[in-house]
């Protein structure tokens, strides 16, 4: 014991530590003022709730689709449904669309010239004379006959049908787009409220919905959700430390990690400029749970030592504490680190990089603050013994350090069951892998009691769908789409995608075109086709002009009517579902355009999703592969030893394994939160194992004690704090899986998971091995019986 | 009869206020419309109209015109014989405004691709004219002032290059007809030297900034004040057209049979 004490007093890091905890004002200020500082910059902060935030600015497929919605000047809409099930057309429902839309038409954060709805719109009909364009309701209706009429115009009005109103009339739609995209929130809260106050004679049933909506209500829905989520996570991390300690330091110090560590990595976040998106918001909460981990070890030490030695000066204990966990707490830092630096690399995602980036901070900081700050404070704090450890039951422990030597015991009696256990963990988790299947709509962000995602339900069953998939038409010359030939060419497309089962309905210019030529040739159904003649075309837009607004074709066409826009309607925005529409979609346009005369390129919310998600599952195992040969790296370095390094990998990748089985097990599919899973349980889980091999290690280098009394001994005191590491970050992400954001959720609830199996794994399989293959490394002497003692690599 | 006597005597008024004899003191704003209204339009022009029609990403269309109007009593006849681009080459539109305002106006369109004179459905008036930021009304108006529709007051004057110009603030008489004009309020600029509108100012009925009408390179032509050039500015599509008149000619007379669908069907 004395010459472990001497060699603890000798060394540069105990010159650090003596010297921090002799300028406690200091460095505690100093840990202060960073705080406030990093506090100052949170207001800053700005959301950014969208889909299209998954991709980098500069991706092709993104900046392909802003070109786009520039070009047929196109916003993410907001609908309002109206759905009645015994049918639209009655004059009560028709008199709610038109209240409906008066209301809507009143917000002034609408785009009033883009408010499209049942009672705004023209129908285009032919009479003897020539083309008529007038309002569909042209005076509210108050008898069923006169709704009949307006149904008959509808359902004589192909363009409409699908999009507007329900096939079925079984629904209808008041599509609304706003002037900025800043104000999706407010406009939402309003056409939510509007819905609540409608007067409702009828059958009717209001939802609010649509792409623009759903982005609209995630940032307030995501706030609110961390708001919920972060002081119960505090709360409860809190209560784990009065618990461990039952000291009021010991409860409140780890509590300053956790608010530098979550206030750094969101001030900082704020202070570049960065946005929060859904996935970032999850990190304060995470930190929470991972930051605390080396206070809990510090202060555990800091109690044992002053249990051990009470005679020591009140900063002699601390020094030797905290000199003595620096090197855990430093390595378990920079594995955790590297687990999210693991995200950073392995995606393409802004808000991956953006959570890998700035959790990385937060564990940077909350490390320096165990080391540094916490000590410091320590010095000004007024000490007393914790009742948890007194020099009476160190050796022993309290009720939880029995339990847990109870548990080693256990397993150090039964080494074969627990490599057995750990061996079905591994097939299974291949098997899981192997089925790994990648899925997300974003509308899946809400919980599905939730209003949102009901109505897109709804919407999507009576309408065409409410995701678009996008093509773009381009021709080499103005006026090109004048002419017939490349007119037919767009309609077959849309013929080809409307064969396909998932497509609802696909809308183009020629549509339009169709409907002015049978509407000029008498309403002949037979009529409805491209004309022969361009200039018969041309005419026909300008007889158009005559009574329909100058920009009422921007969507389908561009200005020169050298572009135009085939939108075609899907039921659902899964990434399995539409898969093959895009895929076919390709095929078909590499087959059929693509020439000299004509051009067609995919874009669209359903295209930039593909893009994103069909590269997710390659990025998730890219970041997995990664970040083990970084960890293994870290770890085999620090334990100077390659087995040792592999060892530190065995719970982690146990844990991996078991996350994929439980995926497998539950249908979780590989998504936005999910997809981060492996990485930062690999990180956060190999934390356990170097606490556990450096334990080991410590008492048979340091504390000379046999190999056997070593694995037996690192239960009560380490296995004792691993327990409420454990604890910490288990409830950490625990509280996420409780999140309203269900990716987020699942997110939490996999990591626990693998926490779980990480923690298990750590004081099971990982000490049975060490039992087994008795390394060097950690000071087993060559071969059981030879007591040559191999203490080679204690240099500091 | 009346009604010309009238004119002259406003006529006369007007020599009289630019002639110093109105002093400083500032006309009324019912003077203003009506020095603005009796000013000489001519009884039928020719001339030939180009319209640049740009969308909000810049993209042009531009067609070339040959425009008639004439007066036939109170009632305004205009025929457009459209000449570029070859597409729409030979179209002619042709349009009846009556001045009583419970009888729709008439509208015909020739397409020849179709052979056949359509007739266009009365439009309202607040709807946009051929693709263009004007509205029917607009046109019809052309450099008058309305007072059946609007309340009108003086907002005060203010001098360019030593010119005096009044604004005029225009609100509609009711909701119905600001619905149906499509405007909320509208501000004109007057040149009081030659009573000429130099600019329009609109607001949709909900008060925010609809569209700017802008004429331009005022000159006198055989006597008469004509803006060579209007344009319009829609601040919200970012939609602009600019219509650029030449070859003006209000002296030779215009022949009744040009207005007629007969005549828009054979062209010129």
């Amino acid at each position: 014991m004395e010459d472990n004490t001497k060699r603890l007093h000798s060394g540069k890091s105990y010159r650090i530590f003596w010297w921090i905890t002799g300028h406690p004002i200091f460095v505690a200020s100093l840990g202060m003022m960073f705080v406030a500082a990093c506090l100052a910059f949170i207001p800053k902060l700005v959301i950014d709730p969208k889909a299209e935030s998954f991709l980098p600015k500069d991706s092709p497929a993104l900046v392909y689709r802003e070109q786009v919605e520039e070009i047929f000047g196109l916003k993410d809409p907001m609908v309002i449904a109206v759905v009645n099930k015994n049918g639209v057309f009655n004059p009560d429902t028709i008199q709610l669309v038109d209240w409906l839309t008066q209301q809507v038409l009143a917000i002034p954060e609408v785009n009033q010239d883009r408010v499209i709805s049942l009672t705004t719109e023209d129908n285009i009909v032919g009479n003897e004379e020539g083309l008529v364009v007038t309002p569909f309701v042209e005076s509210l209706p108050v008898t069923q006959d006169q709704t009949n009429e307006i149904a008959a115009k509808v359902k004589d009005f192909p363009l409409y049908l699908g999009s507007v109103v329900a096939r079925d009339s079984s629904a209808t739609l008041i599509i609304t787009e706003v002037t900025e995209d800043s104000h999706a929130p407010i406009v939402y809260e309003k056409l939510m409220t509007i819905i609540a106050k409608a007067p409702i004679k009828n059958t009717e049933i209001l939802h609010v919905a649509g792409d623009g909506a759903v982005s609209g209500y995630l940032s307030a829905y995501i706030i609110s959700d961390a708001a919920r989520l972060v002081p119960i996570s505090v709360v409860i991390i809190t209560l784990l430390c009065v618990l461990a300690f039952r000291t009021v330091q010991g409860s409140l110090l780890p509590g300053i990690v956790i608010l530098a560590a979550t206030a750094s990595s969101v001030g900082i976040m704020a202070a570049m400029g960065d946005p929060i998106y859904v996935i970032t918001t999850s990190m304060p909460i995470l930190l929470v749970g991972i930051a605390v981990a080396d206070a809990i070890h510090i202060k555990s030490e800091y109690y044992e030592q002053r249990a051990l030695t009470p005679t020591l000066s009140k900063q002699a204990i601390i020094v030797h504490s905290v000199n003595k966990m620096a090197k855990p707490v430093l390595l378990t830092t920079l594995t955790s680190m590297i687990g999210f630096l693991g995200v950073y690399f392995s995606s393409y995602m802004p808000p991956m990089k953006s959570f890998g980036v700035y959790s990385m901070i937060g564990l940077a900081v909350a490390g320096i603050f165990s080391l540094a700050v916490i000590p410091a404070m320590q010095m000004l704090m007024p000490t007393k013994d914790s009742a948890a450890f007194t020099s009476s039951n160190t050796r022993k422990g309290d009720k939880l350090a029995q339990f847990m030597d109870g548990v080693g015991r256990r397993v150090l009696a039964n080494p074969n069951r627990i490599i057995i256990g750990a061996m079905v963990v591994v097939v299974m988790g291949i098997y899981g892998a192997s089925k790994l299947e990648v899925n997300e709509s974003w509308v899946d962000n809400f919980q599905t009691s939730e209003p949102i995602y009901q109505a897109d339900i709804a919407i999507n069953k009576a309408m065409d769908g409410t995701s678009n998939l996008d093509i773009v038409i381009q021709t080499p010359h103005q006026e090109d789409l004048f002419l017939p030939e490349n007119l037919r060419k767009i309609e077959a497309l849309q013929f080809y995608l409307e064969s396909m089962p998932e497509i609802g309905g696909t809308t183009s210019i020629v549509d339009y075109i169709k409907q002015m030529n049978r509407a000029l040739n008498n309403n002949d159904p037979s009529e409805y086709r491209i004309p022969d003649d361009a200039d018969l075309i041309s005419q026909y837009f300008l007889l158009y002009s005559a009574s329909g607004d100058p920009t009422d074709f921007e969507e389908e066409v561009d200005y020169d009517y050298q572009q135009a826009l085939v939108r075609a309607r899907l039921h659902n925005g899964r990434l399995q579902f539409f898969k093959p529409v895009v895929e076919n979609a390709q095929t078909y346009i590499d087959e059929n355009f693509n020439t000299r005369q004509i051009e067609a390129s995919l874009s669209g919310r359903i295209y930039v999703d593909y893009e994103w998600l069909t590269n997710l599952t390659d990025s998730h195992f890219k970041g997995v592969a990664f970040a083990l040969v970084l960890v293994w790296i870290v770890a085999s370095l620090s334990f100077k030893s390659i087995l040792g390094g592999t060892l530190a990998l065995v719970p982690v990748g146990l844990a991996t394994f078991a996350v994929y089985a439980l995926m497998g097990a539950l249908g979780i599919t590989l998504a936005v939160g999910t997809t981060m899973t492996a990485v930062i349980a690999l990180g956060i889980g190999i934390d356990f194992a170097i606490h556990t091999i450096e334990r080991i290690k410590y008492q048979i280098q340091v504390q000379d004690l046999s190999p056997s009394e070593a694995l037996q001994g690192l239960y009560p005191s380490t296995g004792r704090a691993l327990l409420f590491n454990f604890l910490a970050v288990f409830i950490g992400f625990g509280v996420l899986g409780l999140s309203h954001v269900p990716p987020l959720a699942k997110l939490g609830v996999l990591i626990a998971f693998a926490v779980l199996v990480s923690f298990v794994a750590s004081i099971t399989v990982l000490p049975v091995l060490i039992k087994l293959f008795k390394p060097r490394f950690i000071g087993f002497k060559k071969g059981t019986d030879i007591n040559t003692a191999l203490i080679a690599d204690v240099s500091d | 009869m009346n009604n010309l006597m009238t004119k002259m005597g406003v006529l006369l008024l007007a020599v009289f206020a630019s002639s110093d004899g109105f002093g400083e003191e500032e006309p009324s704003v019912e003077q203003i419309i009506e020095q603005v209204n009796l000013r000489d339009e001519g009884q039928a022009v020719s001339r030939i109209l180009v319209m640049t029609l740009t969308d909000r990403r810049g993209k042009t269309r531009v067609r070339e015109t040959r425009a008639f109007r004439k007066y036939f009593g109170d009632e305004k006849r205009t025929a457009i014989f459209y000449k570029k681009p070859n597409n729409i080459k030979d179209t002619a539109f042709l349009t009846y405004d009556y001045p009583d305002l419970n009888k729709d106006d008439d509208q015909w369109l020739y397409l020849p691709a179709m052979r056949r004179v359509r007739r266009i459905s009365a439009a309202d008036r607040g709807d946009y004219f051929l693709g263009t930021d004007f509205s029917y009304e607009d046109i019809k108006l052309e450099t008058r002032i309305s007072t059946a529709d609007y309340h009108h007051i003086l907002l005060g004057s203010h001098f360019i290059e030593k010119r005096k110009y009044f604004v005029l603030e225009a609100t509609p008489v009711d909701d119905k007809t600001a619905k149906e004009l499509g405007y909320g309020k509208v501000n004109t600029i007057i040149d009081s030297s030659n009573w000429m509108i130099t600019k329009n100012e609109f607001w949709d009925p909900k008060g925010h900034p609809l569209k700017t009408i802008d004429f331009s390179d005022i000159r006198l032509v055989q006597g008469i004040w004509t803006a060579h050039i209007i344009a319009v500015d829609n601040h919200k599509t970012g939609h602009k057209t600019h219509f650029s008149f030449s070859d003006v000619d209000y002296s030779n007379g215009v022949n009744d049979d040009i207005f007629t669908t007969q005549s828009i069907r054979r062209g010129l």
